[in-house]
């Protein structure tokens, strides 16, 4: 019974970061129809920075707030240099289709590249704000901290900030519309090409909140987020790529799995449950658990 | 595009192979060492142009069909003691089992889903070799391909050996490819990915042609991942995920549509290390550098083939000589 608390409240605390990540994966997915592997590596930049603020001021909010202020302005800068370049030039030929995979897989690898020239390839530790030492209950330790707390609580805050915003904004509205069907939007006055970098932006914020939260329960290196974007990624697709509350499910269903595979069965099958769950989503429930009815084709 | 007969084609590989064997006897070691995995590495990105290039297909993971096969390989080696060439079938055929299986559940993915999918693969499969004790662990397996026949005297070293059955599996398999690209199915395979709808009205049956696109691709992967292994080791660690970007980097710089251009993908994947520890040189050499100049160089590469020449270079000259001879 111990155990089965602890890993449910493990896998809420994975879940809670992995949906942040699915969250800005079908953020930029609604806006430009784009999977964004860079998303890793724009939330690997933020999360340095955040890592340089932490070790000089000690200060875990503010480096919060600069990690989320450099993931905006890193997502409105990548959509605007990058993909509005990629849209103008392909349009036509075999690799059209595929351009804009590739074109974000090759940014992840220069960002990496990048911050590995800055701040070198060997792990770093990010302290926490609060400690990350399990609790100890009636003499039994259980497998949670206060950090995992902090994490749940703040991703929580996050989701609420972003669902006020999507539901109950002008700004919600146009981004919907606009996801939804762009043309229709633009005639109703909705600026569509402003509204794409906006997704961006918010996209930019989640993936770096989720930089930040996840890094104090492991170690930080230029590569240490590529499994958080596959992760997020898989999230994504259960909760059906085109829905933000079924990424939110998505990324907890998966952070509830891994925790349960992690405790019962051994770290060495992570990765192969996750793709096997993967392939059970798309084959069973191709459209995501809160997905569209619509056809998948990209 | 002027096309050479089947007959001349065999021509043109066979000189080309008989060439590659007098220059390897010329050069040091190093190069042969290259020359090998410039070999390697031409196929696994021939894999790559069958399978994006001609069915439209992405496969992220492509390393992960390369490890398949080197496995596949290394254990048929180790436990049945088969005969190096028998190791080479086995990747083959397991691998494109493997892929046969998997395109059967991701029939009905496309694009970013495909994308995704298969980089999750080669993400998760290295971390099974953990898992089973009999697939060696993080020291991997040993696979090697038996010294030189002793009749080509004491001076021919192991990596000319390697260089030569490299070379010759490369180019059988090469010419099989561009065989196969030019035939029926490679025709089939180009309409799907141009208009996958005109092309099921025209009979032709979608899911089918790219399940056995998929399914040749990963075998072609597989048989470079065993001579992968030959050249470097059967381990997790010579299939990490780079090892999946750097394919698709060849692919996507030489040209996606173009089989011949997978070489010249290969060899400007080996030259750019090179190049890049001239300029790290320069630079100073401190080692931040150096281990991630080449992928930043790489990378840099990727994204301006994409922006600016997204078909490569050949699909650019050819298109320019269309518009040159409408005027």
């Amino acid at each position: 019974m111990r155990q089965l608390i602890g890993t449910l409240l493990i896998g809420l605390t994975l879940g809670s970061i992995y949906s942040l990540m699915a969250l800005a994966l079908v953020l930029v997915w609604r806006s430009t129809r784009v999977v964004n592997f860079a998303q890793a590596g724009q939330a690997i930049v933020t999360t340095y920075i955040a890592y340089e603020i932490v070790t000089r001021t000690g200060v875990f909010w503010l480096a919060v707030l600069f990690a989320v202020v450099a993931g905006a302005l890193l997502g409105a800068g990548v959509e605007y240099f990058l993909m509005r370049t990629l849209f103008r030039h392909v349009d036509e030929g075999p690799v059209a289709a595929l351009a804009p995979v590739i074109a974000t897989l090759g940014l992840l690898g220069v960002i990496k590249s990048l911050v590995g020239m800055i701040w070198g390839n060997d792990f770093r530790s990010f302290y926490p704000p609060v400690s990350t030492d399990n609790f100890v209950l009636f003499g039994e330790t259980i497998p949670f901290s206060r950090f995992n707390i902090l994490v749940i609580l703040s991703t929580t805050v996050v989701m609420i900030i972003f669902s006020f915003i999507f539901q109950r904004t002008d700004l919600g509205l146009s981004l919907r519309a606009a996801a939804f069907q762009p043309e229709i939007a633009r005639l109703a006055g909705i600026r569509v090409g402003p509204i794409r970098t906006i997704g961006w932006v918010f996209a930019g914020v989640a993936g770096a909140i989720a930089g930040v939260l996840i890094t104090p329960n492991d170690v930080l290196s230029p590569a240490s987020l590529d499994v958080l974007l596959v992760f997020g990624f898989v999230a994504a697709v259960i909760g059906g790529l085109e829905s933000l509350p079924g990424a939110v499910l998505g990324g907890v269903v998966l952070g509830i799995g891994v925790s349960f595979v992690l405790n019962y069965v051994g770290t060495t099958l992570i990765f192969p449950t996750v793709f096997v769950v993967l392939l059970l989503a798309l084959i069973f429930k191709p459209n995501g658990l809160l997905g569209s009815k619509k056809v998948r084709s990209a | 595009m002027h096309k050479l007969s089947t007959k001349k084609a065999f021509i043109a590989y066979f000189a080309f192979g008989w060439l590659l064997l007098i220059v390897a006897d010329r050069v040091d070691e190093l190069r042969v060492y290259q020359g090998a995995t410039i070999a390697v590495t031409t196929l696994a990105i021939a894999s790559i142009i069958l399978l994006t290039g001609y069915s439209g297909q992405v496969s992220l993971g492509q390393g992960a069909f390369l490890a398949v096969g080197a496995y596949a390989a290394a254990l048929s080696q180790t436990y049945w003691q088969s005969p190096f060439w028998f190791t080479l079938l086995i990747a083959i055929l397991v691998s494109a089992a493997f892929g046969f299986i998997l395109a059967f559940a991701a029939g009905r993915m496309s694009g970013p889903y495909l994308a995704g999918t298969t980089l999750a693969l080669a993400v998760g499969l290295p971390t099974l070799a953990n898992q089973f004790s009999f697939l060696g662990g993080e020291t991997g397996l040993v696979y090697d391909a038996g010294l030189p026949p002793e009749r080509f005297g004491e001076e021919f070293t192991l990596y000319k050996w390697f260089f030569w059955i490299a070379a010759f599996v490369v180019l059988i398999a090469m010419f099989l490819l561009r065989n196969l690209l030019n035939s029926r199915f490679g025709r089939t395979w180009k309409a799907l990915r141009a208009n996958s709808t005109a092309a099921s009205l025209c009979g032709v049956n979608v899911a089918q042609s790219k399940i056995t696109a998929f399914t040749i691709s990963a075998g072609v992967a597989g048989l470079a991942g065993a001579l992968l292994g030959m050249v470097s080791i059967v381990a997790p660690s010579a299939f990490p995920l780079s090892l999946s970007f750097t394919i698709i980097t060849g692919a996507i710089l030489a040209g996606v549509t173009s089989l011949l251009g997978s070489m010249l993908g290969a060899v400007i994947l080996v030259v750019i290390p090179e190049i890049a520890d001239v300029i790290a040189h320069q630079l100073g050499d401190s080692e931040k550098i150096t281990t991630n100049l080449p992928g930043f160089i790489v990378s840099v590469l990727l994204i301006l083939t994409v922006l600016f020449s997204p078909n490569g270079p050949a699909e650019a000259m050819r298109k320019r000589k269309e518009q040159h001879a409408k005027h």
